[in-house]
Protein backbone atom coordinates (compact mmCIF):
# COMPACT_ATOMS: atom_id res chain seq x y z
CA UNK A 1 0.00 0.00 0.00
CA UNK A 2 1.85 3.77 -1.11
CA UNK A 3 -0.28 6.72 0.26
CA UNK A 4 1.29 10.01 -0.93
CA UNK A 5 0.71 13.46 1.04
CA UNK A 6 0.79 16.13 -1.13
CA UNK A 7 1.93 18.82 0.78
CA UNK A 8 4.48 22.15 1.23
CA UNK A 9 4.87 22.53 4.63
CA UNK A 10 4.43 20.08 6.72
CA UNK A 11 1.44 21.24 9.52
CA UNK A 12 0.77 19.51 12.46
CA UNK A 13 -2.40 18.01 10.72
CA UNK A 14 0.18 16.24 8.51
CA UNK A 15 2.44 14.90 11.15
CA UNK A 16 -0.64 13.92 12.38
CA UNK A 17 -1.97 11.71 9.45
CA UNK A 18 1.77 10.37 9.00
CA UNK A 19 1.32 9.44 12.59
CA UNK A 20 -1.89 7.68 11.92
CA UNK A 21 -0.54 6.02 8.52
CA UNK A 22 2.48 4.55 10.32
CA UNK A 23 0.48 3.19 13.37
CA UNK A 24 -1.43 1.04 10.58
CA UNK A 25 1.37 -0.22 8.88
CA UNK A 26 1.75 2.48 6.32
CA UNK A 27 4.75 4.20 4.84
CA UNK A 28 3.18 7.65 4.09
CA UNK A 29 5.62 9.04 1.33
CA UNK A 30 5.46 12.62 1.34
CA UNK A 31 5.24 14.71 -2.17
CA UNK A 32 6.31 18.48 -1.96
CA UNK A 33 4.14 20.64 -3.84
CA UNK A 34 6.96 22.91 -4.01
CA UNK A 35 9.43 20.36 -5.92
CA UNK A 36 7.28 18.44 -7.94
CA UNK A 37 6.26 19.54 -11.52
CA UNK A 38 3.37 17.11 -13.43
CA UNK A 39 3.02 16.43 -16.49
CA UNK A 40 -0.76 16.66 -18.86
CA UNK A 41 -0.71 12.70 -18.70
CA UNK A 42 0.52 12.51 -15.07
CA UNK A 43 3.92 13.03 -12.99
CA UNK A 44 3.48 11.09 -10.07
CA UNK A 45 2.26 7.83 -10.06
CA UNK A 46 2.60 4.39 -8.33
CA UNK A 47 0.35 5.58 -5.45
CA UNK A 48 -2.88 3.83 -4.61
CA UNK A 49 -4.00 7.04 -2.69
CA UNK A 50 -3.07 11.05 -2.78
CA UNK A 51 -4.18 12.96 0.45
CA UNK A 52 -4.03 16.56 -0.93
CA UNK A 53 -3.15 18.78 2.03
CA UNK A 54 -1.96 21.68 -0.28
CA UNK A 55 -2.69 25.05 1.59
CA UNK A 56 -3.04 27.06 -1.57
CA UNK A 57 -6.03 26.77 -3.12
CA UNK A 58 -4.89 26.84 -6.45
CA UNK A 59 -2.40 24.71 -6.02
CA UNK A 60 -4.63 21.96 -4.60
CA UNK A 61 -7.42 22.29 -7.41
CA UNK A 62 -5.06 21.56 -9.79
CA UNK A 63 -2.64 19.50 -8.81
CA UNK A 64 -6.28 17.09 -7.77
CA UNK A 65 -7.21 17.64 -11.50
CA UNK A 66 -3.87 17.02 -12.92
CA UNK A 67 -3.62 14.23 -10.58
CA UNK A 68 -7.27 12.79 -10.68
CA UNK A 69 -7.69 12.97 -14.82
CA UNK A 70 -4.53 10.36 -15.14
CA UNK A 71 -6.27 7.54 -12.87
CA UNK A 72 -4.98 8.55 -10.08
CA UNK A 73 -7.16 8.48 -6.82
CA UNK A 74 -7.22 11.88 -5.01
CA UNK A 75 -8.76 12.89 -1.38
CA UNK A 76 -10.08 15.50 -2.44
CA UNK A 77 -11.07 14.98 -5.52
CA UNK A 78 -11.14 18.23 -8.11
CA UNK A 79 -14.70 18.46 -7.95
CA UNK A 80 -14.94 18.81 -3.84
CA UNK A 81 -11.87 21.45 -3.95
CA UNK A 82 -13.53 22.67 -7.00
CA UNK A 83 -17.04 23.51 -5.49
CA UNK A 84 -15.57 23.85 -1.89
CA UNK A 85 -12.26 25.99 -2.51
CA UNK A 86 -15.19 28.86 -3.85
CA UNK A 87 -17.49 30.16 -2.16
CA UNK A 88 -20.08 30.97 -4.87
CA UNK A 89 -19.78 27.42 -6.22
CA UNK A 90 -20.45 26.27 -2.59
CA UNK A 91 -23.31 28.61 -1.84
CA UNK A 92 -24.79 27.31 -5.24
CA UNK A 93 -24.21 23.50 -4.82
CA UNK A 94 -25.65 23.98 -0.97
CA UNK A 95 -29.03 25.59 -2.39
CA UNK A 96 -29.33 23.37 -5.36
CA UNK A 97 -29.40 20.31 -2.58
CA UNK A 98 -31.68 22.13 -0.22
CA UNK A 99 -29.27 23.06 2.02
CA UNK A 100 -30.15 26.28 4.26
CA UNK A 101 -27.46 28.78 3.90
CA UNK A 102 -27.41 32.46 4.16
CA UNK A 103 -29.07 34.70 1.94
CA UNK A 104 -26.60 36.05 -0.44
CA UNK A 105 -26.18 38.00 -3.92
CA UNK A 106 -23.60 37.82 -6.51
CA UNK A 107 -23.03 41.29 -8.51
CA UNK A 108 -20.67 42.10 -10.72
CA UNK A 109 -19.63 46.31 -10.12
CA UNK A 110 -18.96 48.14 -7.16
CA UNK A 111 -22.48 50.48 -8.55
CA UNK A 112 -24.56 46.86 -8.81
CA UNK A 113 -23.27 46.25 -4.94
CA UNK A 114 -23.46 49.16 -3.83
CA UNK A 115 -27.41 49.05 -4.82
CA UNK A 116 -28.20 45.37 -3.88
CA UNK A 117 -26.32 46.10 -0.38
CA UNK A 118 -29.01 48.88 0.11
CA UNK A 119 -31.45 46.32 -0.66
CA UNK A 120 -30.55 43.74 1.26
CA UNK A 121 -30.35 46.25 4.55
CA UNK A 122 -27.97 46.43 7.00
CA UNK A 123 -25.21 44.55 8.27
CA UNK A 124 -23.93 42.89 5.79
CA UNK A 125 -21.18 40.31 5.25
CA UNK A 126 -18.37 40.85 1.98
CA UNK A 127 -16.64 38.01 1.18
CA UNK A 128 -13.53 37.10 -1.75
CA UNK A 129 -15.02 33.88 -2.89
CA UNK A 130 -11.48 32.22 -2.11
CA UNK A 131 -9.30 32.59 1.00
CA UNK A 132 -9.78 30.87 4.32
CA UNK A 133 -8.86 32.25 7.92
CA UNK A 134 -11.25 34.74 7.48
CA UNK A 135 -9.15 36.42 4.88
CA UNK A 136 -10.31 40.06 3.27
CA UNK A 137 -14.19 39.60 5.10
CA UNK A 138 -15.97 42.83 5.68
CA UNK A 139 -18.73 43.09 7.92
CA UNK A 140 -20.60 46.27 6.07
CA UNK A 141 -22.72 48.14 8.59
CA UNK A 142 -23.56 51.38 7.02
CA UNK A 143 -23.46 52.69 3.56
CA UNK A 144 -20.44 55.09 4.40
CA UNK A 145 -18.58 51.51 5.06
CA UNK A 146 -19.89 49.87 2.60
CA UNK A 147 -18.49 52.79 -0.14
CA UNK A 148 -15.22 52.79 1.02
CA UNK A 149 -15.02 49.11 1.30
CA UNK A 150 -16.13 48.33 -2.25
CA UNK A 151 -14.28 51.35 -3.86
CA UNK A 152 -10.77 49.17 -2.41
CA UNK A 153 -11.83 46.25 -3.73
CA UNK A 154 -12.19 47.83 -7.03
CA UNK A 155 -8.94 49.81 -6.61
CA UNK A 156 -7.64 45.71 -5.45
CA UNK A 157 -9.21 44.35 -8.66
CA UNK A 158 -8.10 41.41 -10.84
CA UNK A 159 -9.74 38.04 -10.60
CA UNK A 160 -10.49 37.17 -6.35
CA UNK A 161 -11.95 40.59 -6.20
CA UNK A 162 -13.79 41.12 -9.41
CA UNK A 163 -17.05 39.35 -7.87
CA UNK A 164 -18.75 40.91 -5.47
CA UNK A 165 -20.34 37.83 -3.05
CA UNK A 166 -22.87 39.74 -0.65
CA UNK A 167 -24.33 37.99 2.11
CA UNK A 168 -26.57 38.25 5.08
CA UNK A 169 -24.75 38.69 8.27
CA UNK A 170 -26.09 35.81 10.61
CA UNK A 171 -25.96 37.24 14.63
CA UNK A 172 -24.50 34.52 15.86
CA UNK A 173 -24.53 33.56 19.76
CA UNK A 174 -20.53 34.21 19.93
CA UNK A 175 -19.96 30.95 17.98
CA UNK A 176 -20.39 28.77 15.06
CA UNK A 177 -20.70 25.19 14.31
CA UNK A 178 -17.71 23.22 12.46
CA UNK A 179 -18.86 19.62 11.50
CA UNK A 180 -16.55 17.11 9.97
CA UNK A 181 -17.18 14.91 7.51
CA UNK A 182 -15.60 11.87 6.22
CA UNK A 183 -16.56 10.01 3.40
CA UNK A 184 -20.10 10.31 4.35
CA UNK A 185 -19.99 10.27 8.24
CA UNK A 186 -20.02 13.39 10.79
CA UNK A 187 -16.91 12.33 12.79
CA UNK A 188 -17.21 15.21 15.37
CA UNK A 189 -17.91 18.45 15.95
CA UNK A 190 -16.67 21.76 17.87
CA UNK A 191 -18.02 25.05 18.50
CA UNK A 192 -15.76 28.12 17.68
CA UNK A 193 -16.82 30.77 20.38
CA UNK A 194 -15.49 33.62 19.70
CA UNK A 195 -16.17 37.39 20.85
CA UNK A 196 -15.39 38.54 17.59
CA UNK A 197 -17.91 37.86 14.59
CA UNK A 198 -14.47 36.17 12.30
CA UNK A 199 -14.94 33.13 14.48
CA UNK A 200 -12.16 31.33 12.77
CA UNK A 201 -9.79 29.55 15.56
CA UNK A 202 -6.75 30.68 13.27
CA UNK A 203 -8.00 33.96 14.32
CA UNK A 204 -8.15 33.17 18.16
CA UNK A 205 -11.66 31.59 18.23
CA UNK A 206 -11.44 28.68 21.04
CA UNK A 207 -12.77 25.21 19.91
CA UNK A 208 -14.95 22.93 22.25
CA UNK A 209 -17.15 19.69 21.82
CA UNK A 210 -20.16 20.30 20.09
CA UNK A 211 -23.19 17.40 20.47
CA UNK A 212 -23.58 16.35 16.90
CA UNK A 213 -27.39 16.21 17.24
CA UNK A 214 -29.70 14.43 14.44
CA UNK A 215 -29.99 18.16 12.75
CA UNK A 216 -26.01 18.96 12.75
CA UNK A 217 -25.16 15.68 11.32
CA UNK A 218 -27.95 15.83 8.55
CA UNK A 219 -26.48 19.22 7.84
CA UNK A 220 -23.27 18.81 7.82
CA UNK A 221 -23.57 15.27 5.85
CA UNK A 222 -25.99 16.82 3.20
CA UNK A 223 -23.63 20.27 2.56
CA UNK A 224 -20.67 17.81 2.43
CA UNK A 225 -22.78 15.61 -0.24
CA UNK A 226 -23.58 18.89 -2.11
CA UNK A 227 -20.09 19.30 -3.00
CA UNK A 228 -18.91 15.80 -3.70
CA UNK A 229 -18.08 14.16 -0.71
CA UNK A 230 -14.43 13.77 0.77
CA UNK A 231 -13.09 15.14 3.19
CA UNK A 232 -14.20 18.44 4.38
CA UNK A 233 -15.29 20.62 7.30
CA UNK A 234 -18.78 22.39 7.31
CA UNK A 235 -19.20 25.67 9.01
CA UNK A 236 -22.71 25.92 10.35
CA UNK A 237 -24.18 29.50 12.03
CA UNK A 238 -27.06 29.53 14.49
CA UNK A 239 -29.79 32.57 13.79
CA UNK A 240 -31.04 33.71 16.50
CA UNK A 241 -34.44 32.14 15.88
CA UNK A 242 -32.66 28.35 15.97
CA UNK A 243 -32.26 27.87 12.67
CA UNK A 244 -29.30 26.35 11.45
CA UNK A 245 -27.66 27.64 8.32
CA UNK A 246 -24.50 25.89 6.21
CA UNK A 247 -22.16 28.85 5.19
CA UNK A 248 -18.74 27.28 4.07
CA UNK A 249 -17.34 24.17 3.59
CA UNK A 250 -13.39 23.47 3.41
CA UNK A 251 -11.84 21.19 1.32
CA UNK A 252 -8.09 21.36 3.10
CA UNK A 253 -9.44 22.27 7.05
CA UNK A 254 -6.97 22.14 9.88
CA UNK A 255 -8.00 20.32 12.59
CA UNK A 256 -5.18 20.42 15.24
CA UNK A 257 -7.88 22.38 17.70
CA UNK A 258 -10.42 19.86 17.26
CA UNK A 259 -8.80 17.03 18.46
CA UNK A 260 -8.91 17.72 22.54
CA UNK A 261 -12.51 18.96 23.22
CA UNK A 262 -13.68 16.29 21.07
CA UNK A 263 -11.70 13.39 21.92
CA UNK A 264 -12.02 12.04 18.49
CA UNK A 265 -8.67 11.79 16.80
CA UNK A 266 -9.78 13.11 13.49
CA UNK A 267 -6.11 11.86 11.63
CA UNK A 268 -7.14 8.26 12.15
CA UNK A 269 -10.60 8.62 10.55
CA UNK A 270 -8.89 10.74 7.69
CA UNK A 271 -6.40 7.68 6.92
CA UNK A 272 -9.08 5.10 7.85
CA UNK A 273 -11.31 6.73 4.98
CA UNK A 274 -8.12 7.18 2.39
CA UNK A 275 -7.51 3.52 3.14
CA UNK A 276 -10.45 2.20 2.60
CA UNK A 277 -10.46 4.60 -0.87
CA UNK A 278 -7.01 2.45 -1.80
CA UNK A 279 -8.31 -0.54 -1.20
CA UNK A 280 -11.21 -0.12 -3.60
CA UNK A 281 -11.66 -1.41 -6.74
CA UNK A 282 -9.85 0.08 -9.50
CA UNK A 283 -12.39 2.27 -11.89
CA UNK A 284 -14.76 3.00 -8.14
CA UNK B 1 7.03 79.56 -21.24
CA UNK B 2 7.01 76.20 -21.50
CA UNK B 3 3.49 74.42 -20.19
CA UNK B 4 4.31 71.17 -18.62
CA UNK B 5 0.94 68.97 -19.28
CA UNK B 6 -0.45 65.61 -21.32
CA UNK B 7 -4.51 66.10 -21.30
CA UNK B 8 -5.57 69.41 -22.31
CA UNK B 9 -8.32 70.14 -19.76
CA UNK B 10 -10.97 73.04 -20.09
CA UNK B 11 -8.22 74.61 -17.42
CA UNK B 12 -5.45 74.22 -19.93
CA UNK B 13 -7.35 75.79 -23.06
CA UNK B 14 -7.91 78.55 -20.93
CA UNK B 15 -4.34 79.52 -20.02
CA UNK B 16 -3.31 79.11 -23.14
CA UNK B 17 -5.70 81.31 -24.58
CA UNK B 18 -4.75 83.53 -21.79
CA UNK B 19 -1.46 83.76 -22.04
CA UNK B 20 -1.55 83.83 -25.93
CA UNK B 21 -3.93 86.96 -25.33
CA UNK B 22 -0.62 88.37 -23.82
CA UNK B 23 1.74 87.73 -26.14
CA UNK B 24 3.63 85.15 -24.59
CA UNK B 25 5.24 82.97 -26.48
CA UNK B 26 4.17 79.30 -25.72
CA UNK B 27 5.69 75.72 -26.08
CA UNK B 28 3.51 72.73 -24.29
CA UNK B 29 5.80 69.55 -22.94
CA UNK B 30 3.77 66.50 -22.99
CA UNK B 31 5.21 65.16 -19.83
CA UNK B 32 4.43 61.44 -20.59
CA UNK B 33 6.61 62.31 -24.18
CA UNK B 34 9.46 63.31 -21.66
CA UNK B 35 12.47 61.49 -20.84
CA UNK B 36 14.79 64.21 -19.52
CA UNK B 37 18.75 63.88 -18.97
CA UNK B 38 20.10 64.03 -15.02
CA UNK B 39 23.17 65.60 -16.30
CA UNK B 40 22.20 69.05 -18.09
CA UNK B 41 19.63 70.50 -19.39
CA UNK B 42 18.35 69.34 -22.56
CA UNK B 43 15.45 71.04 -23.87
CA UNK B 44 15.63 72.14 -27.07
CA UNK B 45 14.66 76.20 -25.76
CA UNK B 46 15.65 77.74 -23.16
CA UNK B 47 12.68 78.77 -20.74
CA UNK B 48 12.14 81.82 -18.41
CA UNK B 49 9.65 79.78 -17.06
CA UNK B 50 7.51 76.59 -16.25
CA UNK B 51 4.25 76.03 -15.63
CA UNK B 52 3.10 72.93 -14.17
CA UNK B 53 0.01 71.62 -15.01
CA UNK B 54 0.61 67.86 -15.25
CA UNK B 55 -2.81 65.94 -14.06
CA UNK B 56 -0.32 62.65 -12.53
CA UNK B 57 0.82 63.81 -9.19
CA UNK B 58 4.05 61.49 -9.54
CA UNK B 59 4.98 62.55 -13.30
CA UNK B 60 4.67 66.31 -12.11
CA UNK B 61 6.70 65.65 -9.27
CA UNK B 62 9.55 64.12 -10.66
CA UNK B 63 9.83 66.37 -14.09
CA UNK B 64 10.05 69.34 -11.55
CA UNK B 65 12.52 67.43 -9.59
CA UNK B 66 14.66 67.60 -13.01
CA UNK B 67 13.62 70.92 -13.94
CA UNK B 68 14.50 72.08 -10.80
CA UNK B 69 17.52 70.58 -10.66
CA UNK B 70 18.66 72.40 -14.12
CA UNK B 71 17.77 75.71 -12.51
CA UNK B 72 14.68 76.74 -14.56
CA UNK B 73 12.18 78.17 -12.30
CA UNK B 74 8.46 76.70 -12.32
CA UNK B 75 5.06 77.41 -10.82
CA UNK B 76 4.35 75.77 -8.67
CA UNK B 77 7.74 75.34 -7.69
CA UNK B 78 9.05 71.56 -7.10
CA UNK B 79 9.05 72.08 -3.26
CA UNK B 80 5.56 73.32 -3.59
CA UNK B 81 4.24 70.29 -5.47
CA UNK B 82 6.18 67.67 -3.02
CA UNK B 83 4.23 69.52 0.39
CA UNK B 84 1.16 69.91 -1.20
CA UNK B 85 1.35 65.91 -3.21
CA UNK B 86 1.37 64.92 0.14
CA UNK B 87 -1.13 65.28 3.03
CA UNK B 88 1.45 64.18 5.65
CA UNK B 89 3.62 66.69 4.20
CA UNK B 90 0.86 69.45 4.06
CA UNK B 91 -0.47 68.57 7.49
CA UNK B 92 2.75 69.10 9.20
CA UNK B 93 3.34 72.40 7.39
CA UNK B 94 0.13 74.03 8.35
CA UNK B 95 0.89 72.58 12.14
CA UNK B 96 4.68 74.12 11.42
CA UNK B 97 2.79 77.09 10.90
CA UNK B 98 -0.26 77.38 13.00
CA UNK B 99 -2.71 77.09 10.57
CA UNK B 100 -5.79 75.17 12.27
CA UNK B 101 -6.28 71.74 11.02
CA UNK B 102 -8.40 68.57 12.27
CA UNK B 103 -6.23 66.27 14.45
CA UNK B 104 -4.62 63.70 12.24
CA UNK B 105 -2.95 60.95 13.53
CA UNK B 106 -0.19 58.65 11.06
CA UNK B 107 0.37 55.16 11.66
CA UNK B 108 2.68 52.87 9.63
CA UNK B 109 1.12 49.27 10.28
CA UNK B 110 -2.67 48.02 10.47
CA UNK B 111 -2.11 47.11 14.18
CA UNK B 112 -0.66 50.75 15.48
CA UNK B 113 -3.96 52.48 13.09
CA UNK B 114 -6.41 50.24 14.50
CA UNK B 115 -5.00 51.29 17.98
CA UNK B 116 -5.06 55.15 16.90
CA UNK B 117 -8.22 55.04 15.46
CA UNK B 118 -9.85 53.70 18.57
CA UNK B 119 -8.12 56.25 20.77
CA UNK B 120 -9.65 58.88 18.52
CA UNK B 121 -12.76 57.96 18.84
CA UNK B 122 -15.49 57.23 15.62
CA UNK B 123 -16.14 58.57 13.11
CA UNK B 124 -13.08 59.28 11.14
CA UNK B 125 -11.75 59.61 8.15
CA UNK B 126 -8.90 57.52 6.35
CA UNK B 127 -7.23 58.65 3.65
CA UNK B 128 -4.13 57.52 1.24
CA UNK B 129 -1.14 59.97 1.86
CA UNK B 130 -1.28 60.51 -1.59
CA UNK B 131 -4.34 60.66 -4.10
CA UNK B 132 -6.94 63.09 -5.12
CA UNK B 133 -10.46 63.71 -6.39
CA UNK B 134 -11.37 61.83 -3.12
CA UNK B 135 -10.25 58.74 -4.09
CA UNK B 136 -10.50 56.10 -1.41
CA UNK B 137 -11.25 58.45 1.11
CA UNK B 138 -12.67 56.30 3.90
CA UNK B 139 -15.71 57.42 6.75
CA UNK B 140 -15.12 54.91 9.23
CA UNK B 141 -17.91 54.27 11.83
CA UNK B 142 -17.15 52.01 14.12
CA UNK B 143 -14.32 49.00 14.95
CA UNK B 144 -15.51 46.46 12.23
CA UNK B 145 -15.37 49.01 9.51
CA UNK B 146 -11.94 49.91 10.37
CA UNK B 147 -10.89 46.46 10.68
CA UNK B 148 -11.94 45.71 6.99
CA UNK B 149 -10.78 49.05 5.70
CA UNK B 150 -7.18 48.55 7.14
CA UNK B 151 -7.34 44.77 5.96
CA UNK B 152 -7.75 45.86 2.41
CA UNK B 153 -5.04 48.85 2.57
CA UNK B 154 -2.72 45.99 3.19
CA UNK B 155 -3.93 44.18 1.04
CA UNK B 156 -3.45 46.83 -1.88
CA UNK B 157 0.00 46.98 -0.17
CA UNK B 158 2.49 49.06 -1.73
CA UNK B 159 4.34 52.41 -0.50
CA UNK B 160 0.82 54.08 -0.53
CA UNK B 161 -1.21 52.32 0.83
CA UNK B 162 1.03 51.39 4.34
CA UNK B 163 1.38 54.71 5.38
CA UNK B 164 -2.47 55.14 7.40
CA UNK B 165 -3.32 59.29 7.51
CA UNK B 166 -6.10 58.99 10.26
CA UNK B 167 -8.17 62.07 10.89
CA UNK B 168 -10.96 63.31 12.92
CA UNK B 169 -13.98 63.45 11.02
CA UNK B 170 -15.60 67.36 11.18
CA UNK B 171 -19.29 67.40 10.76
CA UNK B 172 -19.71 69.93 7.71
CA UNK B 173 -22.51 71.80 7.46
CA UNK B 174 -23.40 69.51 4.25
CA UNK B 175 -20.44 71.85 2.30
CA UNK B 176 -17.09 72.57 2.44
CA UNK B 177 -15.82 75.88 1.34
CA UNK B 178 -12.35 76.41 -1.57
CA UNK B 179 -10.71 79.08 -2.07
CA UNK B 180 -8.11 80.10 -4.62
CA UNK B 181 -4.72 81.81 -3.44
CA UNK B 182 -2.71 83.44 -6.11
CA UNK B 183 0.85 84.62 -4.67
CA UNK B 184 -0.38 86.78 -2.17
CA UNK B 185 -4.02 87.02 -3.09
CA UNK B 186 -7.01 85.55 -2.56
CA UNK B 187 -8.79 85.51 -5.78
CA UNK B 188 -12.16 83.96 -4.65
CA UNK B 189 -14.03 81.52 -2.33
CA UNK B 190 -16.45 79.12 -2.81
CA UNK B 191 -19.05 76.82 -1.34
CA UNK B 192 -18.99 73.15 -2.64
CA UNK B 193 -22.08 71.78 -1.56
CA UNK B 194 -23.08 67.96 -1.43
CA UNK B 195 -25.47 65.55 0.46
CA UNK B 196 -22.74 63.42 0.69
CA UNK B 197 -19.31 63.98 3.05
CA UNK B 198 -16.76 63.70 0.02
CA UNK B 199 -17.88 67.41 -1.12
CA UNK B 200 -15.36 67.61 -4.61
CA UNK B 201 -16.75 69.14 -7.52
CA UNK B 202 -15.25 65.95 -9.52
CA UNK B 203 -17.42 63.32 -7.52
CA UNK B 204 -20.94 65.83 -7.86
CA UNK B 205 -20.23 68.62 -5.54
CA UNK B 206 -21.82 72.15 -6.26
CA UNK B 207 -20.11 74.95 -6.84
CA UNK B 208 -21.62 78.58 -5.46
CA UNK B 209 -20.00 81.66 -4.43
CA UNK B 210 -19.03 81.72 -0.76
CA UNK B 211 -18.08 85.68 0.67
CA UNK B 212 -14.67 86.20 1.44
CA UNK B 213 -15.15 86.70 4.82
CA UNK B 214 -11.35 88.42 6.61
CA UNK B 215 -10.85 84.84 7.92
CA UNK B 216 -11.12 82.99 5.33
CA UNK B 217 -9.02 85.12 3.58
CA UNK B 218 -6.38 85.23 6.25
CA UNK B 219 -6.57 81.55 7.06
CA UNK B 220 -5.99 80.89 3.09
CA UNK B 221 -3.09 83.00 3.03
CA UNK B 222 -1.68 81.57 5.73
CA UNK B 223 -2.37 77.71 4.67
CA UNK B 224 -0.86 78.95 1.31
CA UNK B 225 2.42 80.67 2.32
CA UNK B 226 2.50 76.97 4.95
CA UNK B 227 3.17 74.96 1.86
CA UNK B 228 5.55 78.04 0.42
CA UNK B 229 3.50 79.50 -2.02
CA UNK B 230 2.43 79.72 -5.94
CA UNK B 231 -1.05 79.49 -7.72
CA UNK B 232 -2.74 77.05 -4.60
CA UNK B 233 -6.09 76.16 -3.47
CA UNK B 234 -6.77 75.77 -0.45
CA UNK B 235 -9.72 73.79 1.42
CA UNK B 236 -11.54 74.97 4.12
CA UNK B 237 -14.00 73.32 6.54
CA UNK B 238 -16.14 74.57 8.91
CA UNK B 239 -16.87 72.89 12.33
CA UNK B 240 -20.12 72.62 14.16
CA UNK B 241 -19.12 75.45 16.79
CA UNK B 242 -18.02 77.88 14.05
CA UNK B 243 -14.37 77.26 13.41
CA UNK B 244 -12.31 77.09 9.95
CA UNK B 245 -10.20 74.50 10.19
CA UNK B 246 -7.74 73.79 6.92
CA UNK B 247 -7.83 70.29 5.30
CA UNK B 248 -5.80 70.29 1.95
CA UNK B 249 -4.06 72.06 -0.39
CA UNK B 250 -4.10 71.28 -3.59
CA UNK B 251 -0.94 72.56 -6.10
CA UNK B 252 -2.68 71.99 -9.68
CA UNK B 253 -6.29 73.09 -8.89
CA UNK B 254 -9.25 72.59 -11.76
CA UNK B 255 -11.58 75.90 -11.80
CA UNK B 256 -14.19 75.42 -13.99
CA UNK B 257 -16.42 74.42 -11.88
CA UNK B 258 -15.66 77.56 -9.97
CA UNK B 259 -15.59 79.92 -13.19
CA UNK B 260 -19.23 80.05 -13.52
CA UNK B 261 -19.93 80.26 -9.79
CA UNK B 262 -17.88 83.15 -8.81
CA UNK B 263 -17.49 85.13 -12.10
CA UNK B 264 -13.56 85.62 -12.27
CA UNK B 265 -11.23 85.12 -15.12
CA UNK B 266 -9.04 82.97 -13.37
CA UNK B 267 -6.95 81.78 -16.15
CA UNK B 268 -6.16 85.41 -16.87
CA UNK B 269 -5.21 86.43 -12.97
CA UNK B 270 -3.16 83.17 -13.24
CA UNK B 271 -1.31 84.18 -16.43
CA UNK B 272 -0.87 87.56 -15.30
CA UNK B 273 0.69 86.75 -11.88
CA UNK B 274 3.18 83.98 -13.67
CA UNK B 275 4.28 86.65 -15.91
CA UNK B 276 4.93 88.67 -13.24
CA UNK B 277 7.27 86.27 -11.75
CA UNK B 278 8.84 86.00 -15.56
CA UNK B 279 9.82 89.98 -14.90
CA UNK B 280 10.69 89.60 -11.69
CA UNK B 281 13.24 87.00 -12.56
CA UNK B 282 14.82 88.95 -15.44
CA UNK B 283 15.41 92.07 -12.72
CA UNK B 284 12.49 94.09 -14.08
CA UNK B 285 10.54 94.62 -11.31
Amino acid sequence: MRVGVLCSRVRVEEKLIFKALRQRGVDGERVDANAITLGLSGGINGYDVVLVRCLSHSRALYASKLLGDNGQRVINAYDVIAASGDKLLTSLALAKRGVPTPRTQVAFTAQSALETIEQMGYPVVLKPLNGSWGWLLAKINDRDAAETILEHKHTLGGYRHSIFYIQEYIEKPGRDIRGFVVGGEVIAAIYRQASHWITSTARGGDATACPITPEIEHLSRAAAEAVGGGVVAVDILETSDGRLLVCEVNHTAEFRNSIAPTGVDIAACIVDYALEVAAMEPGR
Amino acid sequence: MGILCSRIRLEEKLIFKALGERGVELNRLDERHLALQLQANGLSKPYDLIWCRAISHSRALYALSVLNGWGIRAVNSYQVVHTCGDKVLTSLALIQHNVPTPRTVVALSVEAALRAIEEMGYPVVLKPAVGSWGRLLSKVNDRETAEAVLKHKATLGGPMHSVFYIQEYVDKPSRDIRTLVIGDEVVYAMYRRSAHWITNTARGGEASPCPLSPEISELSLAAAQAVGGGILAVDLMETGNGRLLVSEVNHTPEFHGAMQAVGVDIAGRMADYVLQMVHCRRGLC
